[in-house]
């Protein structure tokens, strides 16, 4: 026990002389998270608009005057189509209206008129969601049938506000990436300078100073994750926290061991910490791949699907986002727990048995 | 300069690099990102598990409930269970939306009688649970107006005529794939040329460097031109991928794509140079290069949000950035074709050499051919 909180504290030590190391994993734990989660908003918003008027008449301004902040910028007069394309071509206009000269004349007369919308897809997420609140805001325009209406309602974000979630998403990634190489670089390090053999050959048993490491570097994520979650995703952001927080930091702690021993299995096959680099990015992009980040698990091909079952990932991301957002009973948490406990475990026993080996 | 030092140093650095297997890295990477987040990143979401608590009953219910299933962006269950249990379900994962038809349903609407359907999507998701509510509405919606033009009854209406410019089908691929090629080539080099110089400095062998005759200059050349010419292979690598792999339709000019890239790769191992002069670490140095181009050439790249849509401070953040004017001509050169006759594209690639410039020249300067 006591050589154990020796090796713990060396390598705590070790890391908190490197200030460039100190001060990278700070930076990403708190201001790359802060950043992302300020900067990144795929709702459409200032959406730059402009528009042709040929008919001279009373509803294309009553229309227009429905595009307002913040989801739209001023409508942005032009004098001919040709200009507005030229602008939209430029990139400096995403959607643009063309109001015919009939178009109040036929909705009057013939009880329907066209919209001319142009846009520019290139951001196809901006120019889906604007053309469907174009849709709906047409819709209101005209008097509908009465009495029915459809409710629809965001649970645990209502305004789909996407600042908290993108934070939390990175402070994920942040995590996994800063995981796997701390814990691969303080074993690697080792290698590199010749000492790794030499402390597998000591009469101290091999196998406490492999689990101080990897503990030492746990911990170090750990208090990084405590940092980046209590103060820039739940202060700055205001995230509320739905679930527990203890369940939160048992899953965090689990999926912590998990990438300890990623970390220990990439460190026991690379000699340098560039092979590490390039072993972690390979490793990391499956997984990262495959853990529903960014599709759905139910939309994947139907193999890659059982494919996921295998991503430690996967059940991290589900798991804490039930926790924070959908404030899941700890009850319903065990298909995450169970898992990830698993795959942790088998991971972590895996890389400790290659690392500790000595030819 | 010396001709033959430089020769000699850049068959020692591809030596290096075949020998280290870095030379994977340098071709893998790129194009492993390219894949996974050219198919990763779907705006689109299919087969979004729907619970529908039909407490109606009717045929009006089961005519929508119908429409539902015929719907492949749903896998629709009709459950007979409370309100309170379909709500553990979504808290469990195990269901996207919830939507509930209340009870004679059918008979207020013919009555005209005030009626409303609820919709409870997770919205953990945000952009995901936007996406949802506009096909749950979508699919509603359009049932009423069938039904209203089955019975006849006139609207007015304003029919909605788009056009959607450069993607007319609104892929995914076309709006991500190009924008990611700005990324990769942004971070690849970068980190490339950082990690020549940094593992010289953390091996020691540097000195080698600080004490031989070999000029500044000399160095510079040898070390950034393998990576110069390994990553131009990149660019067309790329290029078939976006083509063949992703079927990006490409509708400019070849050569402005290749010059331009070109150009960007410099200001990549510019970037990448100035890493190396303030690291002297490798793990550094590769976490601080991921950071400063990962950041901003995700943010403003486009991708995710259109530069004319940034609040002011953004705005100019991202005028700051090269990723910007890059990404500008490479989207003109895939999907719109104006080329150089639209003057800001030119505009663009003279600021983007404006920049190569720049950064290299500050680069070169502050690299040091002595201990601090």
């Amino acid at each position: 026990m006591r050589i154990f909180g020796t090796v713990f504290f060396k390598e705590l030590l070790i890391f908190l002389r490197s200030i460039g190391l100190v001060a990278v994993v700070l930076y990403s734990f708190t201001i790359d998270v802060y950043i992302a989660g300020e900067g990144i908003e795929v709702k459409p918003k200032n959406v730059s608009v402009g528009y042709v008027d040929y008919s001279n008449s009373i509803l294309p301004q009553k229309i227009l005057s429905h595009l307002h902040p913040p989801e739209f910028k001023k409508p942005k007069p032009f004098t001919s189509q040709k200009e507005l394309s030229q602008a939209i071509f430029n990139k400096e206009i995403l959607v643009g209206l063309v109001f015919e000269s009939d178009f109040e004349k036929s909705l009057l007369t013939d009880g329907k008129t066209k919209l001319n919308i142009l846009l520019d897809s290139t951001a196809a997420a901006q120019s889906y969601i604007t053309l469907y609140y174009l849709q709906n805001i047409v819709m209101r325009f005209v008097p509908q049938k009465e009495g029915f209406e459809l409710k629809t309602h965001k649970l645990f974000n209502q305004n789909a506000d996407t600042h908290m979630f993108i934070s939390f998403s990175e402070f994920i990634s942040v995590l996994t990436l800063i995981g796997v190489i701390l814990s691969a670089a303080v074993f690697v390090k080792e290698k590199e300078e010749g000492t790794w053999d030499i402390m597998l050959l000591m009469p101290v048993d091999s196998k406490i100073i492999i689990l101080a490491k990897a503990f030492s570097q746990v911990f170090i994520i750990i208090c990084a994750s405590i940092l980046s979650m209590g103060y820039v995703v739940l202060t700055i952001f205001n995230t509320p926290f739905n679930g527990s927080f203890l369940d939160f930091f048992m899953l965090t702690l689990l999926y912590s061991l998990t990438l300890a021993g990623i970390g220990l299995f990439i460190a026991s096959v690379s000699k340098d910490i560039m092979q590490v680099a390039q072993i972690s990015i390979l490793i990391m992009m499956p997984l990262i791949f495959l853990s529903g980040a960014w599709t759905p698990i139910y939309s994947m091909h139907p193999l890659l699907q059982k494919l996921s079952l295998l991503s430690p990932l996967r059940y991290y991301i589900e798991g804490s986002e039930s926790v924070v957002f959908r404030g899941t009973a700890t009850v319903d948490l065990l298909q995450y727990y169970i898992p990830l406990a698993i795959i942790g475990t088998a991971l972590f026993i895996f890389g400790f048995k290659k690392i500790g080996r000595l030819f | 300069m010396k001709i033959g030092v430089i020769k000699a140093y850049m068959l020692k650095e591809f030596k290096d690099l075949i020998r280290s297997r870095m030379i994977f890295l340098v071709y893998i990477m790129p194009t492993l990102i390219l894949v996974m987040f050219g198919y990763g990143i779907k705006l689109e979401v299919k087969h979004s598990r729907l619970i529908i608590l039909d407490h109606d009953k009717s045929e009006l219910s089961y005519t929508l409930i119908n429409r539902f299933e015929h719907s492949k962006y749903f896998n629709t269950k009709v459950l007979d269970i409370t309100e309170n249990e379909a709500l553990r379900m979504i808290k469990a994962a195990k269901a996207d939306i919830i939507l509930i038809i209340p009870q004679s349903f059918e008979k207020r609407i013919f009555h005209k009688d005030k009626t409303e359907i609820g919709a409870f999507i997770d919205g953990a998701f945000p952009l995901r649970a936007m996406t949802m509510q506009s096909y749950v509405q979508g699919v509603v919606y359009s049932m009423i107006r069938d039904l209203m033009e089955r019975y006849h009854i006139r609207i007015k209406k304003i029919e909605i005529n788009y056009r959607n410019l450069f993607n007319q089908s609104l892929r995914d691929e076309n709006a991500i794939v190009p924008g990611l090629i700005g990324l990769v080539l942004l971070v690849a080099p970068a980190i490339l040329a950082a990690l020549l110089i940094v593992k010289e400095k953390e091996k020691g062998t540097i000195f080698n460097f600080y004490s031989s005759p070999v000029k500044k200059s000399d160095f510079l050349i040898a070390k950034l031109t393998p990576v110069f010419l390994l990553h131009s292979v990149n660019i067309f690598i790329l290029l078939l991928w976006a083509l063949y792999l992703f079927k990006v339709p490409f509708r400019g000019e070849f050569w402005i794509y290749w010059l331009t890239s070109e150009i960007y790769i410099l200001i990549s191992l510019s970037i990448g140079l100035l890493v190396s002069i303030v690291t002297n670490r490798q793990i550094v140095a590769v976490i601080l290069t991921v950071i400063i181009t990962v950041i901003p050439g995700f943010l403003y790249s486009g991708i995710l949000m259109p530069i004319s849509s940034m609040s002011k401070e953004a705005y100019i953040e991202a005028h700051l950035f090269p990723v910007m004017y890059y990404n500008h001509i490479i989207y003109d050169t895939f999907l719109i074709g104006q080329g150089f006759e639209a003057q800001k594209n030119l505009l663009y690639l003279l600021i983007l050499i404006f920049y190569a410039a720049l950064l290299f020249i500050i680069g070169s300067a502050l690299l040091k051919k002595e201990l601090k």
